[in-house]
């Protein structure tokens, strides 16, 4: 229930939000906190509730398709952790919003709610095309967002982000059609059967077809160029939910699809690692040289996640609880920075870093609270960052001590722009006048208490670390029970068919499940080879040793039948059923 | 009261750091600010709870010390850590001296402060900086410690960076931070290297000492599995000695440029004398007496490590050699009172770092305490001069100020004498033992004896010289500034003359040739292991020889200043106090160097800036024009002839079907 609510519920808001007044921020206010905040307790709650799955319902059948795309949530420490951004950052972004986007707040408030919505779809999708659906949908209410409350160049801005994320997209649209025509349905148990049957060359072009799309997302370098421009355009509660919670999407997208679905290939994966070492080095240089704040915020952003996605690929055993705490730890800092500098901008009328200056002297607790979130920004050893960071470190170092030398100069280059930015903002000689309305308490208190969230994760990270268990062994078992609905049916069909039937019915549907059988025959039977292949890969992924095991037994005994099948005379069969 | 809990300590001034800073958010609005009293009360009682209950702890403290874990920090596969805190001989000479001389700069810092408009901003760094503190010697595993490193280091930033309007404080304060960094992530490194030797475990300081022990016997009982299973992955060899000793090696290397990053030694130095931008007391309490020497600290808490890597202890002799004797020249030719003292205290560091480079722990940490009071002494007492002179920094603008401000020049030249070892004060006997270490302590023994006693001759000019201009002679600043000068207020002047105290008598701990060892009896229990497993060199030299060496040096250094200071007249100082001529490139070489390597990453930005990323913005150019002219061709079909479009529709209608047909009908 909880999890249909997350889903379906933020949609409903946006339509209700329709009935509020278009002129009057104050009252249409009022409702979207109202559901912000009931959103974000129901997110709370869902963490608190561990692992939790619906009924698998059949949504509509894809051309080609084996199976039926299922609406079928499913959620695990990482994608309540994520759901628990998406929300936390609408809530405190439409609080500031208030002040900042005044004119038709409701309009904005309803493109936040229709985000929200896709975005708890993305984390929350236990169907790969359910997920991809809710992936691409959110493209669509940010786009709008920043066409309609952007900056000056929001056109463009929006124009780009659109194309970009959607066509970066699309091979994966084809490879996933492609995988579903060959898997019995689209939940990641069948999908891992599937692609262990294909061949080498085949996996590896559907890999690199996903990999582009979560990396267009997250971004990686050279695929960034819709970023920079994208966060700084949009209005800046927006920018902290598109860094703070959607970017989340494509290391998201690494972690619960890529690497639990494809045979580890260690080129590939290599290859992303310094792939995403090289993202933090760009961006940490980028933000170097960046002359706008939110800008350089945006860099910022791009070189923490390359870290995040290095660490994703450094496949050590400690990779999991690492990155998720990193990526928590950056969406509440990266979103706080983000929401502060919305402010900054509202009240000096700027984002120029050489037209800002002093603003600690003229507005002190706006001050503080910047430098604050700046040097909780920095991962001094305490904060969420630290843990995230040296984690991380950690797993690279698995690696070889190369890739964590790289991540080590990462660390010192993100200090140096951090406290340029600080510098620059909110210290030496005030340069601008103060024109706009000034930080009002809630927006304080509410950004301040993202800050305090940063330290007591920093400090006891048991909260995020010990919520994960991505697979336990009733989703393993939902899943099974899905995958193998087909040739369950096609062995009771089986039973069926070997005593004398005359029902006509049957024999249609024994036709269609001869020819899945024949399909299932063609593919190469799995070895102990691929067995192992298999264990090393879930092993990866944050499965206990008890849930492998399970998984594999359960695959051997699905083998076991397949090849009984086969031994059975299958002319025999063929003609019982004619 | 025995069984007051260890975290106590660290409570009183985290407590009073939320407190204080809440009441400076409160009163930001305000013009007045809160009442000075009233916060000025609240920021000495927290540092003197604090050292009340270390004191407490220090008398009835077990020989093994005591050791408490409060819970859990972080636990994930591959790594786990408590948050533990240990309190034994070391730890709690760290925090008498943190806890007790916080306090007496909290107390000065009061008069000093006055009527700034930051007043409860700065306590609150204050007591967060005493927290970190307590946290960095208190914490009984290396992760802990690195919070309360990287804590002192960001209270030092924002210290430095204190009055902030001026944009010069921001950019030193930025510097000491980043520099900081650099070393930090040597520390970090560090970490990560014992944490692939021995897991995570082995963070901890007994565990670590019990895993290194077991390696020194031989037996691989503790991690081996662990090890072997990543080094035969790495190497495909075995585990021997002779691969984890090396890969010590490296860690101990890490964990020393994070030192020389907290301690200002060779090559991150340059950012300690710019932090003298920050107020005095800061300097006084963080840039002299407690956060630079958190390096030697670390190095004696790692001395059962240390010991078993000779090469990397060779390194820190040299390190801290060269570095004692370029801050001391460095020092003859600052003309600003708070950078003498600054390049003073590198020095001062250089000789800790030399004998802990010979396996000397014990005399390392006691310079480490007698250093805490002069220095402190030192750097208050030209807190007051310039609090005095309305904020003058400039020596050659001073002078003849013995007669004017007694009480600061008394204490003054107290300290003085301590620091370049005169015989009795504390100076003395601290720097005393560790030449005699450096003597003793192998074939290069006499060279770096030599180097040592070359320093300290140095030392002694350029305190000379110090003292000479700011006290002695008349008074070279201008007619209607002299009228203004008065002695600081009294809750200055305590806390100054308690140091003095400090500086005289804290060296009687160790009078090494008259035969008192208590502080090094109190250390045995914690360094005296170590200690005993280098060799040493055995020749007996009386050490009545030693020390009528050093006396000489500083008397002959003192003659120096005198002679060549004393009556000289200073030419009027004009525009800057920064070094004139080549000496300012000279002495900042270090600096020159930093310049490079910055230099290096902003050229590389700039590459990637403006090629990198142009080509990047190229490409989807690119892609995006070919896009678009292929539409513009395929618009020509969107044309009005029927017969065209009835030809494409059905073409479209025949692909569609055997498309179908291809794919096995629809569903």
């Amino acid at each position: 229930m909880l999890l249909h609510l997350l889903v379906l519920a933020p949609f409903v808001a946006a339509i209700l939000m329709v009935a509020t007044s278009k002129e009057d921020p104050k009252s249409s206010s009022r409702l979207a906190f109202l559901f912000a905040i009931a959103f974000f307790g129901m997110s709370i709650a869902l963490i608190a509730g561990g692992n939790q799955s619906t009924e698998a319902i059949e949504w509509f059948r894809i051309p080609g398709a084996k199976g039926p795309v299922y609406y079928y949530l499913y959620s695990h420490g990482l994608g309540a952790w994520m759901v628990l951004l998406s929300t936390g950052l609408s809530l405190v972004a439409l609080i500031t919003a208030r002040n900042t986007t005044c004119k038709n707040y409701r309009n904005f408030a309803i493109g936040i709610f229709a985000l929200m919505g896709a975005m708890n779809g993305t984390f929350l999708a236990a169907d790969a095309v359910l997920f991809f659906f809710f992936f691409e949908a959110m493209v669509i209410p940010a786009a709008v967002l920043i066409a309609g409350f952007g900056g000056k160049d929001r056109a463009k801005a929006a124009m780009t982000f659109a194309i970009y994320t959607l066509v970066g997209s699309a091979p994966m649209m084809v490879a996933l059609w492609y995988l579903i025509s060959q898997a019995d349905s689209g939940v990641l148990l069948s999908l891992v059967i599937a692609l262990q049957n294909m061949p080498e060359g085949v996996q590896t072009a559907i890999l690199v077809c996903f990999l582009l799309a979560f990396m267009v997302k997250t971004p990686i370098f050279p695929f960034h160029g819709w970023q920079a421009i994208s966060y700084s355009e949009a209005p800046a509660p927006l920018s902290a939910i598109l860094t703070g919670a959607m970017s989340k999407a494509g290391v998201f997208g690494f972690i619960a699809w890529i690497i639990p679905i494809f045979p580890v290939n260690v080129s590939v994966y290599n290859t992303l690692m310094w792939l995403g070492l090289l993202t933090a080095l760009y961006g940490a240089l980028m933000a170097l040289r960046a002359t706008d704040a939110k800008k350089l915020l945006a860099f910022s952003s791009m070189g923490h996640l390359g870290l995040a996605v290095a660490g994703v690929f450094s496949l050590s055993e400690a990779m999991l609880p690492a990155v998720l705490v990193l990526l928590v730890a950056h969406g509440i800092s990266a979103g706080a920075q983000f929401l502060l500098m919305g402010i900054g901008e509202r009240m000096t009328g700027t984002r120029e870093l050489d037209k800002l200056g002093g603003l600690a002297r003229v507005t002190p607790v706006f001050g503080s609270l910047f430098g604050f979130v700046a040097i909780l920004a920095l991962a001094i050893p305490g904060t969420a960052g630290f843990v995230g960071e040296f984690t991380v470190l950690l797993s690279l170092w698995d690696m070889g001590p190369l890739p964590a030398l790289v991540a080590g100069l990462c660390i010192i280059l993100s200090a140096a722009y951090m406290l340029r930015f600080v510098q620059k903002v909110i210290f030496g000689e005030q340069k601008c006048e103060v024109t706009g309305t000034r930080m009002t308490a809630l927006e304080g208190s509410s950004i301040g208490i993202m800050g305090v969230l940063l330290l007591v994760f920093g400090m006891h990270p048991a909260f995020i670390t010990n919520a994960l268990h991505l697979f336990d062994d009733q989703a393993i078992e939902a899943m099974a029970k899905l995958t193998n609905a087909l040739p369950a049916t096609a062995d009771e069909v089986d039973e069926n068919g070997a005593a004398p039937s005359s029902i006509p019915g049957v024999d249609a549907e024994a036709d269609e499940n001869v020819a899945d059988d024949n399909v299932a025959d063609v593919a190469v039977p799995m070895t102990e080879e691929d067995f192992r292949q298999l264990d090393s890969n879930l092993a990866a992924n944050g499965f206990s040793e008890e849930e492998r095991a399970n998984l594999i037994a359960q695959l051997k005994a699905m083998e076991a039948e397949d090849s009984a099948e086969a031994a059975a005379p299958a002319a025999a069969e063929e003609g019982g059923n004619k | 009261m025995t069984n007051l809990p260890l975290w106590f300590i660290p409570l009183f001034p985290l407590i009073g750091c939320i407190v204080l800073g809440a009441i400076a958010l409160i009163s930001s609005g305000s013009k007045k600010g809160p009442s000075e009293g009233f916060v000025g009360a609240l920021s000495v009682l927290f540092p003197a709870l604090a050292f009340a209950s270390v004191v407490l702890l220090s008398f009835n403290m077990p020989e093994g010390g005591i050791r408490a874990t409060l819970c859990n920090w972080i636990d994930i596969p591959m790594f786990k850590v408590d948050i533990g805190f240990l309190f034994d001989a070391l730890s709690r000479i760290m925090l008498l001296f943190v806890t007790g001389i916080g306090t007496l700069i909290a107390i000065y810092s009061i008069g000093y402060m006055h009527g700034d408009r930051g007043f409860a901003r700065f306590f609150a760094y204050i007591n967060l900086f005493l927290f970190s503190m307590i946290v960095l010697v208190l914490s009984d595993s290396l992760l802990l410690t690195f919070l309360g490193w990287e804590g002192v280091g960001l209270c030092s930033y924002l210290l430095i960076g204190f009055w902030n309007h001026d944009i010069n404080n921001c950019k030193a304060a930025n510097k000491a931070f980043i520099v900081n960094r650099v070393g930090d992530i040597g520390f970090l490194l560090g970490m990560l290297i014992l944490c692939v030797v021995g897991g995570s475990t082995i963070l901890n300081y007994d565990a670590l000492t019990s895993f290194i022990s077991s390696i020194a016997a031989g037996g691989y009982a503790e991690g081996a599995d662990v090890v072997k299973a990543f080094f035969n992955a790495l190497f495909t060899g075995t585990f021997t000695p002779d691969i984890v000793v090396p890969i010590l090696s490296i860690a101990g290397l890490c964990f020393f440029i994070g030192c020389t990053g907290k301690s200002a030694q060779i090559p991150l130095l340059t950012w300690l004398p710019d932090a003298m931008a920050g107020p005095t007391p800061v300097s006084a309490l963080i840039h002299a007496a407690t956060m630079v020497t958190s390096g030697v600290y670390l190095l004696a808490r790692l001395s059962t490590m240390f010991v078993q890597i000779p090469v990397i202890l060779d390194v820190i002799t040299w390190v801290g050699l060269l570095t004692a004797f370029w801050a001391a020249v460095a020092g003859l030719f600052q003309n600003d009172i708070k950078k003498v003292l600054a390049y003073s205290t590198v020095s001062q560091l250089g000789y800790m770092f030399m004998a802990a480079g010979v396996a000397a722990f014990d005399s390392s940490i006691f310079h480490v305490f007698t250093h805490a009071f002069f220095k402190a002494a030192l750097f208050l007492g030209a807190g007051a001069v310039i609090h005095s002179l309305a904020g003058e920094q400039d020596m050659r603008k001073m002078g003849g100020l013995l007669k004017k401000t007694p009480v600061t020049a008394c204490v003054m030249i107290f300290a003085f004498l301590a620091i370049v070892g005169f015989p009795g004060f504390a100076g003395f006997w601290s720097k005393d033992l560790i030449l005699e270490r450096l003597y003793m302590s192998g074939p290069m023994g006499p060279f770096f004896y030599v180097g040592g006693l070359l320093t300290a001759v140095i030392t002694a000019v350029y305190m000379g010289r110090l003292i000479v201009l700011t006290f002695f002679g008349s008074y070279r600043g201008s007619k209607e500034s002299e009228a203004h000068i008065h002695e600081a207020p009294a809750t200055m002047l305590i806390p100054m003359v308690v140091l003095a105290f400090g500086a005289v008598f804290a060296g009687w701990l160790w009078a090494d040739s008259m035969g008192i060892k208590y502080f090094e009896e109190m250390l045995a229990p914690v360094v005296g292991a170590a200690q005993a497993v280098l060799p040493h060199n055995a020749a007996h030299v009386n050490p009545m020889v030693f020390a009528g060496l050093g006396t000489l040096a500083a008397l002959f250094g003192m003659g120096i200043a005198w002679a060549k200071w004393g009556k000289a007249r200073i030419p009027a100082a004009k525009g800057s106090s920064a070094p004139q001529g080549k000496m300012a490139t000279w002495t900042f070489f270090w600096d020159y160097v930093h310049g490079v390597v910055v230099t290096v990453v902003d050229a590389i930005a700039w590459f990637v800036d403006n090629f990198v990323d142009k080509i990047v913005q190229f490409a989807q150019w690119l892609v995006a024009s070919i896009a678009e002219i292929l539409g513009d061709g395929v618009a020509s079909f969107q044309v009005r002839k029927v017969r065209l479009q009835i030809a494409l529709s059905l073409a479209g209608v025949v692909a569609l079907v055997i498309v179908v047909l291809l794919t096995g009908g629809l569903i």
